[in-house]
């Protein structure tokens, strides 16, 4: 891949990962397990930005975060608070919009080349 | 030793202390958690190697700005830059000059003092320079991160958002009417530059000789300097007026039938004050001719002569710079 092209996707990429990252977090989870959950579902995040991002989404109150010591070793598990559920939703429909619309424009483009 | 101890310690160590402690317990939660049950140190280098450079972990959990000078300032940092860099170099460069001149002791060569002088210029420009690079971007890298890194404000030279009225304040010169930034601040330094040359005549103007160990050394002045200075108001006023014009040219930066007027009129009596002072009695030093007609081995006929020839030649190079400048001025001035 040119990295021009992967700088582009990085990009895009980077766009969706706070969405992708609310929508895990409607039960609380912590940080590895919030990377499998991810994988599973083919995201793939590097854990060196997603605990810096974690930490900028609590200051910003969207999720809040609590230590869990009952385990075999001490896990800080983050849940969405009611405004980050809130935001999550609207961005949820922000996204859905943004798709069909570029899906539609995408779809435009390809009908042009048939023409 | 433990890797994993001493790669927290490298991501915590740049961190706020505040911050430590639970950032500390969470990435080691984080690496623990990627490891098998027995694991042994490629296991552990691996886990790192994910989590990546201590430096660049770190730095994305700081949320200050990574950067001195954002996108919000930037612009006005540069305008403010562009504003006061060549002023400071001027004003510096004028400022030593003048100094440098008024502690010429008199028993150094011209030569030499000017040199020195250079010299001591380019250092404290450098300097100044050096000051006001360091003093505006500490300014501005504190302004991006106290007050104005908000998000959504955009810090302007106008300190409001843009709207199109602004526009209506933007006056648009036409290149063809243009005066250039260079032109206007070449004359500035050229009318410092007579003047000081008029006052301190007795010192610039003259002979000089290479006297052998010592270098260049001044021998006599070429003018009779009290003749010379008794013209000091006439030359004051006119220096006055000629700055006028500098002046009116950095703010008006176009040619117009005014000002094109005014320049004109002002450059033609600079140039009969250069007549009369040129044609008074007793203006060169009375040493100056026998000293000359001695050491050039002519006549003293020759030599006034010859002296003659220079002043018209120099009085016809000012006449045809004076025609050359109006004419151009007129022509821009007038174009459409």
């Amino acid at each position: 891949m040119s990295s021009l092209l992967q700088s582009f996707t990085t990009e895009l990429r980077r766009g969706t990962l706070t969405l992708a990252i609310l929508s895990q977090l409607r039960t609380p989870q912590y940080g590895y397990s919030l990377v499998q959950r991810l994988e599973v579902a083919g995201v793939s995040i590097e854990q060196s930005t997603l605990y810096p991002l974690l930490r900028r989404l609590e200051k910003q109150e969207l999720v809040t975060s609590n230590w869990d010591t009952t385990e075999s070793r001490p896990r800080k598990y983050y849940v969405l608070t009611a405004y980050g559920a809130e935001v999550y939703e609207q961005l949820k429909n922000e996204w859905t919009q943004m798709t069909s619309e570029l899906n539609s424009l995408l779809k435009g483009e390809k009908d042009d080349e048939f023409d | 030793m433990n890797l994993i101890d001493v790669y927290v310690y490298e991501v915590t160590r740049r961190l706020p202390e505040k911050l430590r402690q639970d950032i500390d317990l969470e990435l080691r939660a984080a690496i623990e958690d990627m490891l098998p049950e027995q694991y042994t140190e490629d296991d552990v280098k691996d886990a790192l190697s994910k989590l990546g450079d201590p430096a660049v972990l770190a730095a994305s959990y700081r949320d200050q700005p990574m950067y001195l000078i954002g996108p919000n300032v930037y612009d006005a940092y540069i305008w403010t830059l562009k504003k006061t860099i060549p002023w400071a170099i001027l004003v510096t460069a004028i400022v030593h000059a003048v100094v440098g001149i008024m502690s010429f002791a008199g028993d150094e060569a011209i030569l030499a003092m000017v040199l020195k002088a250079i010299g001591n210029i380019i250092a404290n420009v450098i300097m100044v320079l050096m000051y006001v690079l360091f003093w505006i971007t500490a300014v501005f890298a504190a302004i991006e991160r106290f007050a104005f890194s908000k998000e959504g404000f955009h810090f302007s030279k106008n300190n409001s958002s843009w709207t199109p009225d602004q526009l209506k304040k933007v006056d648009m010169i036409p290149k063809r009417k243009a005066i250039s930034r260079g032109e206007v601040i070449f004359s500035f330094i050229w009318i410092i530059f007579w003047l000081m040359i008029y006052f301190w005549a007795d010192d610039i103007v003259g002979i000089y000789q290479s006297v052998e160990g010592s270098g260049l050394q001044f021998v006599m002045p070429f003018f009779n300097q009290n003749t010379l200075l008794s013209f000091w108001p006439i030359i004051v006023l006119i220096a006055i007026l000629e700055l006028g014009l500098v002046v009116f040219k950095w703010r008006d930066r176009q040619w117009t039938l005014k000002l094109a007027c005014a320049n004109t009129i002002i450059h033609v009596m600079s140039f009969v004050v250069f007549l009369v002072i040129a044609n008074t009695p007793n203006l060169l030093n009375p040493a100056i001719i026998p000293y000359m007609t001695q050491t050039m081995d002519t006549t003293i006929g020759s030599l006034t002569s010859f002296l003659d020839w220079i002043w018209r030649f120099i009085a016809v190079g000012f006449a045809v710079t004076i025609i050359m400048e109006a004419f151009d001025s007129f022509r821009k001035a007038t174009k459409k």
